[in-house]
């Protein structure tokens, strides 16, 4: 397939290891990748503060990058980002070209699980994972089954993870509680989000696990600095970082 | 602790969070509500579906108001039920006060109403020489602790048995040192029957109203709106205009889920329907608008009017656990706290005391789409001017440099030039509440674009 990479502000700022290892696991798959030129922040950060007005022109600045694109696919390696550029765009822009955008977005878990699925990954990964299943990608993506629900159980994440040999995937308890994160609720309710974050990740420290592995970079970025002010024997990878390495 | 101060939520939070022994017992104490909703909810294959009906018969309700309220009335008062109508709290306070003045009632007794709360009843008759005795069990310990109700469905969640003790010792004679919540109860429940005997007037809240029967029903676990609403002759019963259901099927609907999700009970201990007065006696029934009317009127915020307080997404909520019932700035805390309350709020930070994680709304057993109402009550609050935590000064300057490439990439080459090379003690002015309780990210040489433009030239 043809995948033109939506590379959020934060992955391309702060995280790009997280972008470098989605485009060169997509490229190992098969598909031929490309990256518009001239993306920018989805809006979230105001959005999620009721401020449409602020956040108008960086997200239309967003979506003209992938208007007219010739592409199959548009993949994000970030579901918070990627649900609110959905909406965003809806917001913003009814057009049929800004749906035809929206159409194509997908976050990279459901992309590799339902769209273009792998069969098995090659190289074994002889270490135990801590699932960290952020909200967005949990609860309005529906990457796996919430524990507030009582339907059938699946998890996406999980299925990708358990296609590499010797992989060892395990839960924090509680199962999918918020890490805390929320964005400007890090800052807005620093003493909240801080309890929040230190709880989830004394919960993914205490399976004994190696790694906390998630499908949501701003999720991992706040455990990572929680994990190292607490000192605890883990480490946070994307989910692109953990199968790029078994390909 | 008042309900209304002008310290915001995240000032509240702050110190409730300083105690962590203490936010770990509280969290843990809800969590473990939230784990035995779980339990009743998987026990049941047809709890998703039950909560599809539970939201339908609500929406159906809503949409059809006025006819519903129509016919519960004119069945009521064919049963002999006085009906009264409220458009808000005074009037309703009012109306109340009439009635036992009328008999001459000197004291009441009151089984739990967050309505009574929501209109301030309590101080009302107060002020009018009239007794009010609240006969919930943890109603009653936060009204002898002079508190309001930091819960709306365990009202006295937020206070150890130890402190309870200590409180009935005081209060009630208890032995010093006893905290043996079942010798304690004994004692509260020997107190309260002493009140039943001597009350003139029972008064009790209504969780539904069934249109088609003329009927109210009550849910307790202790019986104590029973014994209000069996023992006096005169009992007053006051409602939303959102507790309308249409008829029995609906109420049965709703009665399999709310004690499932409020704690995890199959069906409350009690769950009384009073289809009229006692012989000789007198019943009245209080409608309140209060409000709701207005909420109607936008279709999202109609749907938390959906809402029938069970308090699963206040069990659930990650940041009402670890941030107390008395940090939001109203009657009713947590995500439905800050749906149907956020407009009161004059601190306008309770909207921003949620992650939208959206647990509250995959919890809710009639599907109030609660993180979607926050979200909204935030945008309102942006378009009527009053945001919070400096919003209002730094969104428009996020806006305009996220909206233009150079600002933006300029901006953050700066910052991971600062992450990579200056020491943390400079950075953390700079940082504010994530560098207080955090490390700063490990910042990269370059962003992923200039990777790519290297390493990927087309």
């Amino acid at each position: 397939m043809k995948i033109a990479l939506f590379i959020p502000c934060l992955v391309n700022q702060l995280m790009p290891q997280v972008a470098i290892a989605t485009l060169e696991l997509l490229e190992k798959l098969g598909h031929q990748v490309i990256l518009p030129k001239g993306q920018t922040c989805c809006g979230q950060p105001m959005t999620n503060s009721g401020c449409f007005n602020e956040a108008r022109s960086t997200v239309l600045k967003l979506l003209n990058a992938f208007k007219g694109v010739e592409c199959d696919a548009i993949v994000c390696p970030a579901a918070s980002c990627l649900v609110a550029a959905k909406e965003n765009f809806h917001e913003f822009d009814d057009s049929p070209e800004a749906q035809a955008v929206i159409n194509k977005l997908y976050e990279l878990t459901e992309f590799l699980h339902d769209v273009a699925p792998v069969e098995q990954f090659t190289r074994p990964f002889p270490h135990k994972v801590s699932m960290q299943m952020s909200c967005h990608g949990l609860r309005m993506l529906t990457l796996a089954k919430a524990s507030e629900l009582m339907s059938p159980g699946y998890n996406k994440l999980e299925a990708l993870l358990n296609k590499v040999p010797n992989i060892e995937v395990v839960y924090p308890e509680p199962h999918d509680e918020c890490c805390g994160f929320g964005g400007t609720f890090a800052m807005d309710e620093g003493a909240v989000s801080a309890k929040m974050g230190k709880d989830k990740a004394s919960a993914h420290a205490n399976t004994g696990a190696q790694y906390v592995v998630g499908y949501d970079p701003s999720c991992l970025m706040h455990l990572d600095g929680m994990i190292r002010r607490l000192q605890l024997p883990i480490e946070t990878r994307h989910l692109a970082q953990i199968l790029n390495e078994a390909i | 602790m008042a309900t209304t101060t002008t310290a915001n939520h995240a000032e509240k939070a702050e110190i409730f969070c300083r105690d962590e022994a203490r936010v770990d017992w509280h969290s843990k104490a809800l969590w473990l509500l939230r784990q035995k909703r779980d339990r009743a909810a998987s026990s049941l294959p047809e709890w998703e579906e039950l909560r599809e009906l539970g939201s339908e018969y609500k929406l159906h309700t809503l949409s059809h108001l006025g006819e519903y309220l129509e016919q519960f009335e004119a069945n009521c008062i064919k049963q002999g039920i006085q009906v009264h109508w409220a458009k808000d709290g005074a009037e309703h306070n009012r109306i109340v006060h009439e009635i036992l003045a009328k008999h001459q009632v000197k004291k009441l007794v009151k089984s739990k109403s967050m309505l009574t709360e929501e209109c301030h009843l309590n101080p009302y008759l107060e002020q009018h020489g009239i007794e009010v005795i609240d006969t919930d069990l943890g109603e009653r310990i936060i009204q002898l602790n002079k508190q309001p109700p930091s819960h709306i469905v365990v009202p006295a969640i937020h206070l150890k048995k130890e402190e309870v003790g200590e409180l009935f010792h005081e209060k009630i004679g208890t032995e010093k040192g006893a905290s043996d919540p079942t010798y304690l109860t004994r004692a509260a429940r020997q107190h309260l029957r002493e009140h039943f005997l001597s009350a003139d007037a029972a008064m009790t809240g209504v969780n539904m109203a069934i249109a088609d029967q003329g009927a109210i029903v009550v849910c307790t676990n202790e019986g104590n709106a029973d014994m209000g609403g069996n023992l006096p002759s005169l009992t007053l019963h006051s409602m939303g205009i959102d507790k309308m259901v249409p008829n029995m099927e609906a109420a049965s609907v709703l009665l399999r889920t709310l004690a499932r999700n409020a704690i995890g009970q199959p069906i409350t201990t009690y769950s009384s329907f009073y289809h009229g007065p006692k012989p000789g006696g007198e019943m009245h029934v209080i409608i309140v608008d209060n409000g709701r009317t207005k909420a109607l009127k936008d279709k999202l915020l109609a749907e938390s009017l959906k809402c029938i307080r069970c308090g699963g997404c206040i069990n659930t909520c990650p940041v009402y656990r670890r941030s107390g019932g008395y940090s939001y700035n109203y009657f009713i805390p947590g995500p439905i706290g800050i749906a149907v309350g956020a407009q009161e709020d004059n601190t306008n930070t309770t909207a921003w005391a949620c992650t939208l994680c959206g647990s509250c709304t995959y919890v809710c057993p009639t599907k109030v789409p609660l993180d979607k109402i926050i979200a909204y009550q935030r945008r309102l609050k942006a378009e009527q001017g009053t945001l919070p935590y400096g919003k209002d000064r730094y969104m428009p300057i996020v806006g305009k440099v996220m909206g233009s490439a150079t600002l933006f990439n300029c901006a953050m080459s700066v910052a991971r030039f600062s992450l990579r090379n200056l020491p943390n003690a400079m950075l953390k002015p700079f940082s504010g509440a994530w560098g207080k309780y955090r490390e700063l990210p490990k910042a990269p040489k370059t962003s992923f674009e200039a990777w790519y433009n290297k390493n990927r030239s087309e």
